[in-house]
């Protein structure tokens, strides 16, 4: 029964990072490759801040944590956004090895390759969350709140004005409005979804370690998305609890283990491949 | 002294990634395709090479061999998978996932076939050393240096004074005015992958010759490639492999002051750099 849990919650956190690159690749139309980074330096840093010698409790360090994760976003959007697409593409691969590195080798902040052991259990406003099932209630809280915002955002003007843009930025321009700041507040929102994830990953599992944030994991994101289907809520939504699956049902197969996650990754590409070819809108989706 | 050295070998990367920064920027300049799979066909090429050098085949034989492979597989993603894209009216972000679709592919079937871990080619000549001047050099350094050169000036002269050259930068220059004039683009593209994929094989066993094979090593040379081509000016092969000498040399003189876990960082704020105060590169095309 706790599997299940896990799984439950496992896919939460993932459908909070998918909204977060749905915002970004299927509705402004943005590659981006650096979702796990951001997802990192959440995790990171309200493992940081429980942990520390003064320990600040799970909310305050989950607002520091999402608010840092805003203001990466925004630093790293800005320059190159201002120049062409494909500048991103090298930034967000840039961001993304450059924050391997820094999980990595950054021993004394973040533990190296090792890990980070022993973070403590969230609490809400002094109520202790300890079990699974607790935690799941957690997740599908945040969840719930996540989707609801989504959906209010792509309701709103702001909303329209990001799809606009990724049908046709010329035109929004000349229509007088500031296409930069849009892009750079979707990127900014996407990095408080990422962030939050990230502490509520770091808090489930109790462990961190750089494998859970590098390019890989930012592969997967991106299947997730593209399988589940952009641009929608239910996509961001269905692509987590597929893909999160597929590990599982790899174990039923008989793969040596030591070419297991090479054999997962392979997967993830070709699903790549095969939803762009044949179907871009992914399960349910709209064309991308 | 070590400064020296450190800039000797910063000319060794710096010419081995310049031929990675041309071949990509052959492919972007051209198609305007963002073509990330590239670093999978970099990293194939070595482990191509390694196993015909396993089964007793010589070197120069396995190079020619895992050259024409890379070629191959180059046009069949062109073909296969960028051209039929093209025909749906794909976005530019559609083709970017499929190529970073392709790149996971290539990368992990060469993880699942050869397991992640370092191999080294079995060539005793590859580390002999030898002194030029006041640093010391092994063979695979020297030869790096070589063909890399050899590579570039080939490039420039198949560019300048082919056919086959001319009609590629002038699909570049214009595509829609060079499908009116029958130079058929969309040959054209598969053309220049083909081209680009052979030429980044070469780099991609020379490179591995002195260092080992590892199954994700392509993407942070192809990062820093990018960034050289951006900072040499899209579409400049001169400024692309000379801003690749530069950035390497930078990177490696950095060690002077900073371990080396860290030149990714050095090579990022290169390009941040280029971004604020010349996004259009040293050696704008004309």
């Amino acid at each position: 029964m706790d599997f299940l849990f896990s799984y439950i919650v496992l896919a939460e956190i993932y459908v909070l990072l998918g909204l977060s690159t749905n915002l970004l690749v299927g509705i402004v139309g943005i590659f981006s490759v650096s979702q796990a980074a951001v997802f990192g330096v959440g995790a990171y840093l309200v493992a940081h801040f429980t942990m520390a010698t003064d320990p600040l409790s799970f909310i305050p360090s989950m607002v520091i944590a999402a608010v840092c994760c805003v203001a990466l976003n925004i630093l790293v959007t800005l320059p190159s956004l201002r120049v062409s697409g494909d500048y991103f593409v090298v930034t967000s691969f840039g961001i993304q090895l450059l924050a391997t590195a820094v999980f990595t080798n950054w021993t004394a902040g973040t533990g190296g390759a090792n890990g980070l052991p022993g973070i403590p259990p969230p609490d809400l406003f002094g109520l202790p969350i300890e079990t699974t099932p607790q935690y799941a209630w957690l997740c599908t809280g945040a969840v719930v709140l996540g989707c609801l915002g989504f959906f209010l955002i792509m309701r709103a003007p702001f909303g329209r004005l990001l799809r606009a843009i990724r049908e046709d930025e010329t035109a929004v321009a000349a229509a007088g409005k500031n296409v930069l700041r849009a892009k750079v507040s979707a990127a900014a929102l996407a990095g408080a979804f990422a962030g939050t994830a990230g502490g509520l990953y770091a808090a489930f599992l109790s462990f961190i370690d750089p494998s859970s944030f590098d390019l890989d994991a930012s592969i997967l994101l991106l299947t997730m998305v593209v399988v589940g289907g952009a641009r929608t809520l239910a996509g961001s939504i269905i692509g987590p609890f597929l893909l999160l699956a597929l590990p599982q049902l790899l174990t039923l197969v008989d793969i040596p283990t030591t070419i297991a996650a090479a054999a997962r990754q392979l997967i993830y590409g070709l699903l790549l491949i095969m939803f762009m070819l044949f179907r871009p809108q992914g399960l349910a989706g709209e064309r991308l | 002294m070590l400064a020296l050295q450190l800039l000797a070998t910063g000319l060794v990367t710096g010419c081995a990634l310049g031929v990675v920064a041309i071949s990509f920027s052959l492919v972007y300049a051209t198609t305007k395709i963002f073509h990330v799979a590239h670093a999978g066909i970099y990293t194939l090429g070595g482990y191509l090479a390694w196993s015909l050098v396993m089964s007793g085949i010589p070197m120069p034989v396995a190079v020619v061999i895992s050259v024409g492979a890379c070629a191959a597989l180059g046009a069949l993603i062109q073909s296969q998978l960028y051209a039929r894209l093209e025909r749906r009216r794909a976005t530019h972000l559609v083709v970017l996932i499929a190529s970073l679709g392709a790149l996971a592919v290539i990368q992990n079937i060469i993880a699942a076939v050869y397991t992640p871990n370092i191999l080294q080619f079995p060539l005793q000549w590859s580390s002999r050393m030898v002194s030029v001047g006041v640093v010391r050099m092994n063979y695979t350094q020297l030869l790096t240096i070589v063909i890399s050169l050899i590579a570039y000036v080939g490039t420039m002269l198949f560019a300048h004074r082919t056919i086959l050259g001319k009609r590629i930068r002038a699909v570049a220059s214009n595509p829609m005015l060079a499908d009116i004039t029958r130079l058929q683009p969309q040959t054209v593209y598969v053309y220049v992958i083909a081209i680009a994929s052979a030429l980044v094989c070469l780099p991609g066993i020379l490179v591995p010759l002195d260092l080992g094979l590892q199954p994700y090593n392509g993407v942070t040379p192809l990062l820093t490639a990018t960034i050289a081509m951006i900072a040499g000016g899209v579409g400049s092969i001169t400024g692309a492999f000379v801003l690749s000498v530069g950035i390497a040399v930078v990177q490696n003189l950095s060690l002077l002051v900073m371990p080396g876990e860290w030149s990714i960082g050095v090579t990022f704020f290169i390009f941040v750099i280029f971004m604020l105060f010349r996004p259009t590169g040293l050696f704008t095309a004309r």
